[in-house]
């Protein structure tokens, strides 16, 4: 019974934080733009993806993986250069529209450069389980764990510690008056976006081992990422990282306890009850508009 | 004089401050009146108030005679309330016409079905709306851009475009929320003139108002606000001679 | 002659529109081409009701082909597991997806943006994934067979007489959009999208209308669902993929928001797109893409407007 429900922890766990990083990384850029990025996803098909395809050429796992992670960011850079800014709008209906069609296009890209099969990363540490507490869990497990801890610490120093940390916080807050003290806010969308495109592409590098990658792994986990930023409050980053944990804990134990058919639905269920009725989420603030 | 709007110890609070605090005052049927105060007064919370969008905190308002509680902008309207906007609020998705038609809306055959099937009533009702929208478009001075898209429109004459809607409404009891901001001195003093003829059409006009000259020119009764409370209530002459009122705009005499 | 200048442009493009429908099978020679044309014809249904949603009223559904599938489900379901006549389980569905919709509505149209878009997704995907789990009744991933419509006795089979009906109804969707825009109606939903306060404040119940819509734009992609039910004799948990709802999007994106007949041309073009790529089809995903973000960039109001800009008088 206990091993049981360890073993839902830990599979919530892993899954959550790379749901965490997926989450982290919309908040980022909607905190620079209230943009929500619908491409998000396919960053960290991009880095997962991306990183089998370049040991396939021949390079070394590690280069391979820094290669996609460079490539996702150059993905991330040319979206907000090429569609974003020459849109030219901040209507939001027009730029949801244009991160799905970017979104789409890195897919569609994927698959024609890349092709339709499902690919494995290898295990960084091999793929003998570890017992826990009754419960198995795999190397791979812990280094998805480990590295959402890691990346969220240096998230956490970059912007309360780093002066352009501070100035992505600053326009979050406020863009004109960041704009006032000198601060571009156009650099620090550009910014944010290779920022969100580099944590997507690590957590999908760290996670192709286990959940696999294909063309079309981006969409799935992009939804889910955003359910987990609604959820956590969009806009908050411990928001993001308290939703991502959680939705991927009530995933495994709903798959678990309730039904392991109705799994994928979770999210979106929880994302019509967030919406419906606590549309700031756990951690988020709501802003109402002067008249 | 029955009171056509009349308020009991109104209160608003956001978070711990009191945009509006303990406000009574009434407004009677077929004058014009004005509410002035300095910056953050509580004008504009007054004005949301009294408007349905936002609910009061404490307090009661009555509109005829009625209660007003939790009744909704769209409500209110059926209940003959009207408003312009301070921060226009104009349809630029629509000709400037079409945004007058609009301010029709509670005259016409709102159904459904008919509107699908092209029903003769509702035929006519729209050319009858049209011409009164026309009409009222003259009145406000814009005939010559009935058909403009309002992207194309001066500041003056879209807020001259929001009266014309709001009068589409026939309403009993209309505000202005500063119908003379961005408006030089001439400008101020047609918007001046159109309000005293829309008074004299019937209706009851409450300005909310910065601009001094036009509030003492066309009010027959001021409240002055300071801090969310009532500072004074009365003509004109007698509010701009109350110690306390010059005291609070340029601190102290 | 003179009558016909007194007509309005509009409904000159109804005329038109029906001349084109009619005139279109002279050019087809085989029965693929008909149903071709049988799908732009289902995709401009559900097209010109989406633009009514979203280039009209403003809001944003990005869970559209969950209604599509919903519809086509239940008439399925209904004529072939209950054994009820096709041409009740057809209204039944309809039915259904409306009341889903109207119940639905309320609560989601209270969001606004990408809180609305997030809504409708996660609708959407909700209902595709009940589509697929609940085999017992739907036959799971695999489908399942919907009987033929009956008319007076025989069963509708032939493409040429699918053709003809939904041309009809098509041009009947198109007339009724017409005249919903061009009424108290129709101004009000615009005055919405324009500014909500200023809706309210003249006595529009802007979520009222909200709703309305919503529900009206559903109900004419449940009947898009229903009537590929029948026409294509089986029903797949495919249909209600969120992908459609994204192609449906791009659709009233492309053709032109707030323009019935930009719904239709987006429509038509989308729907024709991968005849035209047979041999790059890895590329169509590519494509799609590439066409949403150049036509909001390039061409914001969509294609018809902006060529209609061009034509004096053209604006509808």
């Amino acid at each position: 019974m206990f091993a049981e429900f360890m073993q839902y922890l830990f599979s919530g766990l892993t899954a959550g934080s790379t749901y965490a990083l997926v989450a982290l990384g919309f908040t980022i850029i909607y905190n620079a733009s209230h943009i929500i990025n619908f491409a998000q996803g396919e960053f960290l098909m991009i880095g997962g993806l991306g990183s089998v395809m370049l040991m396939q050429y021949g390079l070394p796992m590690p280069l391979a993986i820094i290669g996609a992670i460079a490539l996702a960011v150059a993905a991330g850079i040319l979206i907000e250069k090429l569609a974003i800014e020459r849109a030219g709008t901040n209507d939001i209906v027009p730029l949801i529209i244009i991160t799905i069609g970017a979104s789409l296009f890195l897919r569609g890209g994927a698959q024609f450069f890349w092709g339709k099969s499902i690919h494995a990363l290898p295990a960084f540490t091999g793929n003998t389980p570890i017992h826990v507490a009754g419960a198995t869990i795999l190397p791979q497990s812990l280094w998805v764990l480990g590295v959402g801890a890691i990346v969220v610490c240096l998230l956490a120093w970059f912007f309360k510690r780093t002066l352009i940390g501070k100035a992505m916080l600053a326009v979050s807050h406020n863009p004109n008056a960041a704009r006032l003290v000198g601060i571009n806010p156009r650099f620090i969308l550009m910014l944010s976006f290779a920022l969100a495109a580099a944590l997507g592409a690590i957590a999908g590098a760290v996670a192709a081992p286990v959940t696999l990658t294909a063309y079309d792994v981006g969409v799935m986990l992009g939804l889910k990422g955003f359910v987990a930023a609604v959820l956590g409050g969009l806009g908050s980053p411990l928001g993001a990282v308290a939703g991502g944990l959680l939705l991927g804990i009530m995933e495994a134990f709903t798959a678990g306890y309730i039904s392991s058919e109705y799994k994928d639905a979770v999210p979106f269920v929880i994302v019509l009850l967030v919406l419906f009725l606590m549309p700031s989420g756990l951690f988020g603030s709501r802003a109402t508009e002067r008249v | 004089m029955k009171a056509v709007l009349e308020c009991r110890e109104l209160t608003k609070s956001f978070g711990g401050v009191d945009a509006v605090a303990d406000l009574s005052f009434s407004i009677e049927r077929g004058h014009i009146h004005s509410i002035i105060g300095p910056n953050g007064a509580g004008k504009t919370t007054l004005i949301n108030l009294l408007t349905g969008i936002y609910t009061p905190t404490q307090g009661s308002i009555r509109l005829a005679d009625r209660d007003t509680r939790g009744l909704a902008p769209y409500e209110l309207a059926r209940r003959g309330l009207g408003r312009t906007f301070q921060n226009l609020q104009v349809c630029m998705n629509m000709s400037a016409i079409e945004n007058v038609m609009v301010g029709r809306h509670l005259r016409l055959n709102r159904r459904f079905i008919p509107a699908l099937l092209r029903l003769k009533s509702v035929r006519a009702g729209d050319r009858d709306c049209r011409e009164r929208a026309t009409e009222l478009m003259r009145f406000v001075g814009l005939a010559d851009q009935i058909d403009a898209q309002p992207s194309e429109m001066s500041y003056g004459a879209l807020k001259r475009l929001e009266l014309a809607r709001a009068l589409a409404a026939e309403p009993e009891l209309l505000f202005l929320d500063e119908p003379a901001a961005g408006l030089n001195a001439n400008e101020t003093h047609a918007i001046g003139v159109l309000i005293r003829e829309v008074a004299a059409r019937g209706v009851t006009v409450v300005l909310v108002e910065h601009d001094m000259k036009l509030v003492m020119a066309v009010s027959d009764n001021v409240l002055v606000l300071n801090y969310g409370r009532r500072l004074a209530q009365g003509t004109p002459t007698q509010v701009q001679n109350d110690p306390e009122v010059v005291s609070a705009y340029l601190g102290g005499a | 002659m003179d009558w016909l200048k007194r007509i309005p442009l509009p409904r000159m493009g109804l005329i038109v529109l029906a001349l084109v429908l009619a005139g279109a099978p002279l050019l087809f020679s085989n029965p693929y081409q008909y149903d071709v044309a049988i799908h732009v014809l289902i995709n401009a249904m559900v097209a010109v009701g989406l633009n009514l949603l979203m280039g009209y009223a403003g809001q944003i559904s990005l869970g559209h082909a969950g209604f599509f599938g919903l519809g086509a489900y239940v008439t399925a379901v209904l004529s072939a597991s209950y054994g009820w006549p096709v041409y009740l389980s057809m209204p039944a569905a309809l039915v259904v997806v409306a009341i889903l919709a109207f119940v639905i509505a309320r609560p989601i149209l209270r969001l606004s943006g990408h809180y609305l878009a997030m809504a409708t997704l996660g609708l959407g995907i909700l209902i595709s994934i009940v589509l697929r789990t609940e085999a017992g009744i739907t036959g799971g991933p695999d489908g399942m067979m919907a009987p033929p419509l009956s008319i007076a006795g025989t069963d509708l089979y032939d493409e040429r007489y699918w053709y003809a009906l939904i041309a009809v109804l098509l041009v009947i969707t198109v007339w009724l959009a017409l005249n919903l825009i061009d009424s108290p109606v129709g101004r009000a939903l615009r005055a919405v999208h324009g500014s909500e306060v200023a809706a309210e404040v003249v006595g529009v119940h802007t979520l009222g209308y909200k709703v309305l819509i919503f529900v009206v734009s559903a109900v004419l992609a449940g009947l898009a669902g229903v009537l590929t039910a029948h026409y294509a004799g089986f029903v797949t948990p495919d249909l209600a993929n969120f992908i459609y709802s994204i192609e449906f999007v791009t659709m009233v994106v492309l053709g032109g928001m707030a323009s019935t007949y930009g719904a239709l041309i987006g429509a038509l073009i989308l729907t024709l797109l991968p005849q035209f790529l047979t041999g790059v089809d890895e590329l169509e995903m590519m494509i799609l893409g590439a066409i949403l973000m150049v036509v909001v960039i390039f061409m914001p109001t969509g294609l018809v407007p902006t060529l209609g800009r061009l034509v004096p008088g053209g604006r509808r």
